[in-house]
Formats: structure tokens, C-alpha cells, sequence
């Protein structure tokens, strides 16, 4: 599977999967640690039903992993296809926003 | 890091109420997700007693895992085991689309083969009851072929002494299917005109199989409508019209229980897949065909041929079963 394409049929949910790629990246993670990083570094609340669809498809397309815990709130971290995934997802994204802020300082102004 | 007020006074209202929100979701995912989500639904709603938007996102979550459960819906799986699993589901899910299909395609079928007994039918009456007749046909004969290589894996799943699982669905169609048999031939050789009896205006189905069609479908009724007219059927009649649609329930359920739980090789899912996409091709034909005889009069009553309104809404069911079976034959195509 292409990294750049990987997030392709995630469909509305590639936005969430994104975040908790950005979110695993830091580090292994349960839900609820989950929804408080994703709301602290990205100020969005991802509520639980999108969430753990997310999670499904993620963990469906080998992007992510659970890890072995006694607790009931089982925590997830990324693997090696995630990072890559994550990585090109990040590039394109940085690609627009250079983009967009380059043409915004040089050329924008009311017509 | 733990969520707030999970373990703390009052622990109880969160938990029977993430409990309940749980339910949406299908079993085999309950299984998977269900204590670790049950989790972060308690720590959510401790920390945010009322949502309605969670609700909300609970709940058309469970729709799309139920979607995604029965191959309705979700991204290409990832493995070849599991491609094996989606195409049957979704192929267990046409199944189910293309019996409801069947059995409100069969009632209005019946409808014009037997009352083009009684008198010569019109143009459109007598085009839409050919095509229709045709598409059943074709249909028969694409269930056959269909159900062929998944009752030889069942059965060689059985006699291989790995039956678990597959005695239940087995029972429940065969059981289902004899009732439907024995109960549509009862019933369809008491009809007037059939079972025997000679023809005014022969067409083009034969008597036996209008009249057993006819009676299997005998619960695709207006008179629920009516209890006072119903009051007035015999007892065996009205039992027949309630047990019938439970005995067809019985055998689709029991079908799809087994579909979904027999392995199949790559080339027969793939002949199944094409299959359900000739099938799909063929509902699409006899809809035609039965949406053609509707526009061609209002739907009143007192004619053979007239449409009355459980026609009209039988055809609107079944362009949503149609609907439904095509996503359903494009994802196991996937």
C-alpha cells in the first residue's frame, strides 16, 4: 500500500485518523488519553463513536496496534506502516498550508 | 491517565448508561471493542453528563459498524482471510436483500399470473407479467447455481466433523424450507382455478407454480388492514399468514448464518460475486417491469389487473432491498 494513498478510503474519518496517527506518534495511548492529546495540541474534542471507528480502520489497515494490558482501557501505539503513513499524510499537508501562506503574503488583497 | 469519576460516587449512572449506548454496536464488535469503549464512555460522560451530539456519534457509529458488519459498507480489508469474511457477509446481506425482494416481488407476480387465469390481460399486464415471469426464471435458476457450492462446502464441513456452528443456521433453513414447501403446496392446490382445476385463459406460468407462489406469499396482504375482513378467513388460513413469513424468515436467516460462517475458496466467492451482480441486474428487470404495470393505471381496486397500494408500496421496498443488494454485491466485489 502507498503511504500517500493509505488514508484514501478512510473517507470522513480520515481527518480523525490523522489526529490519532499525530497523537500515537507521541507515544502509546487508550481512548480517553486519546481524545485529551488530540484536544490539547489540536483543540478539537473527537467524540467517541467517530473515534473508535477511526481506530477500527486503522487498526483494520495495520496503521496501528494494540498493546497487552490487564487494564480494561486497552491502549494503542503506531507501527512502522503508521509512522510512514503519518509522515506522507504530514508532507502533503505541509505542502498546502506552504502553499496557501506563500500566496496569502504575496499576492492576496480585496479585488 | 485516568478519566475523571470512573471509579468515584456515582459511578453506576455512567456505566449503565454507556451500557445501553453499547448496544448499538453489533456483537462481534462488542466483543472486540466493548470494555475498552464502555471505558472511554464512562470517563466522557463523567466528565459531560449531557451530550446529545455524543449520543448522536454513538449511535450512527453503531449504525456504520453494523453497516460494516453486514459488508454493507467500510474500506477494502486488508488480508485475504479477511477479504473471505466481507465478501461472504456482504454476499450473506444480498441474500437477505434478494428474499425480501422475493417475496414482495412474488406476491404481485402471482397477482397478474393468476388473474391472467381468469381473464386475458392487456398489453402492459401481459408484457409486465411475461418480463416478471422471465425474471423470476432467471433468478430461480441463479439461486440454484448460487446455493449450490455453499450447501456442498457446508455439507462437507459436516461431514468433516467441524458441524459447530452450522447446525443451527442448517436446521433453521431446512426447517424453514420445508414449512414454506409443504405449507405453499397445501395452500396453493385449495385455490380456485389452480391445482388441477382447468383454465379459462392459460398464460404463460403454469397453474401449480402461480398457485404455490401465490400461496407462499400469502401473507404480502391488504386485509391486515381490514381485521374485520381477516376475522372472516378461516383459522388455517390466517395461521398460514402468520407462520409463513416466519418459516421464510427461517430459512434466509439460516442461509446467510451459514454463508457467513462457511469458508470458500477464492474462485467460488468470485463466482458468487458474479452471481450476485447477474442477480442484482435480473431485480433491476422485473422492478422495471412491475414500476411499468403500476405507472399504466392508478392504483385502485377492482380489476384483476389494477395495482392496488400494498403494490405500490411493495415496490418502493423493493427498490430500497435493490438498492441495498447492489452496495452489497459491490462490496464483495472489493
Amino acid at each position: 500500500m502507498a503511504a500517500d494513498k493509505a488514508l484514501d478510503g478512510f473517507g470522513r474519518y480520515a481527518g480523525p485518523a490523522t489526529l490519532i496517527l499525530a497523537s500515537l506518534a507521541g507515544g502509546a495511548k487508550h481512548g480517553y488519553a486519546l481524545t485529551k492529546d488530540i484536544e490539547s495540541f489540536a483543540g478539537v474534542r473527537v467524540a467517541p463513536g467517530t473515534l473508535y471507528e477511526a481506530l477500527a480502520r486503522l487498526q483494520g489497515q495495520g496503521l496501528i496496534e494494540p498493546v497487552e494490558s490487564q487494564d480494561r482501557r486497552r491502549p494503542y501505539r503506531l507501527t512502522a506502516a503508521g509512522a510512514t503513513t503519518l509522515q506522507a499524510q504530514l508532507d502533503a499537508q505541509r505542502r498546502v498550508a506552504d502553499i496557501g501562506l506563500r500566496r496569502l503574503a504575496q499576492g492576496w488583497g480585496p479585488a | 491517565m485516568n478519566g475523571p469519576g470512573v471509579n468515584g460516587p456515582g459511578a453506576n449512572g455512567p456505566r449503565e448508561r454507556a451500557a445501553r449506548l453499547l448496544r448499538c454496536y453489533p456483537r462481534a464488535w462488542r466483543a472486540r471493542y466493548g470494555e475498552e469503549f464502555t471505558e472511554l464512555l464512562i470517563a466522557d460522560l463523567a466528565e459531560r453528563p449531557k451530550s446529545p451530539a455524543r449520543t448522536a456519534d454513538v449511535i450512527r457509529g453503531g449504525i456504520v459498524a453494523r453497516l460494516t458488519d453486514a459488508g454493507l459498507c467500510g474500506p477494502a480489508p486488508d488480508g485475504a482471510e479477511r477479504a473471505g469474511q466481507r465478501a461472504r457477509a456482504s454476499l450473506a446481506s444480498l441474500a437477505c436483500c434478494a428474499a425480501l425482494f422475493l417475496g414482495l416481488g412474488g406476491a404481485i407476480w402471482s397477482q397478474l399470473a393468476i388473474g391472467w387465469q381468469w381473464s386475458a390481460p392487456d398489453t402492459t399486464a401481459a408484457v409486465a407479467t411475461v418480463v416478471m415471469s422471465g425474471a423470476m426464471l432467471v433468478l430461480a435458476g441463479l439461486a440454484l447455481l448460487a446455493g449450490l457450492p455453499v450447501a456442498r462446502a457446508v455439507a462437507a464441513r459436516i461431514a468433516r466433523g467441524r458441524a459447530r456452528g452450522l447446525i443451527v443456521p442448517s436446521a433453521l433453513f431446512l426447517g424453514g424450507l420445508v414449512v414454506m414447501v409443504v405449507g405453499g403446496r397445501h395452500f396453493g392446490n385449495g385455490w380456485p382455478g389452480t391445482g388441477g382445476h382447468p383454465w379459462t385463459h392459460p398464460g404463460p406460468v403454469p397453474g401449480g407454480v402461480a398457485a404455490f407462489a401465490w400461496a407462499s406469499t400469502l401473507s404480502v396482504s391488504s386485509f391486515w388492514a381490514h381485521p374485520a375482513a381477516l376475522a372472516a378467513f378461516p383459522a388455517a388460513e390466517l395461521t398460514w399468514m402468520a407462520l409463513s413469513p416466519l418459516a421464510l424468515a427461517c430459512l434466509v436467516t439460516g442461509a446467510a448464518a451459514a454463508l457467513r460462517r462457511t469458508e470458500l475458496s477464492p474462485a467460488v466467492l468470485r463466482f458468487e460475486t458474479r452471481l450476485a451482480r447477474a442477480a442484482c441486474l435480473t431485480m433491476a428487470v422485473f422492478l422495471g417491469a412491475g414500476w411499468a404495470w403500476i405507472a399504466d393505471r392508478a392504483p385502485r381496486a377492482g380489476s384483476l389487473f389494477h395495482p392496488g397500494v400494498i403494490d405500490v408500496a411493495g415496490l418502493a421496498v423493493m427498490a430500497l432491498a435493490l438498492a441495498t443488494g447492489w452496495q452489497a454485491a459491490r462490496q464483495a466485489a472489493r
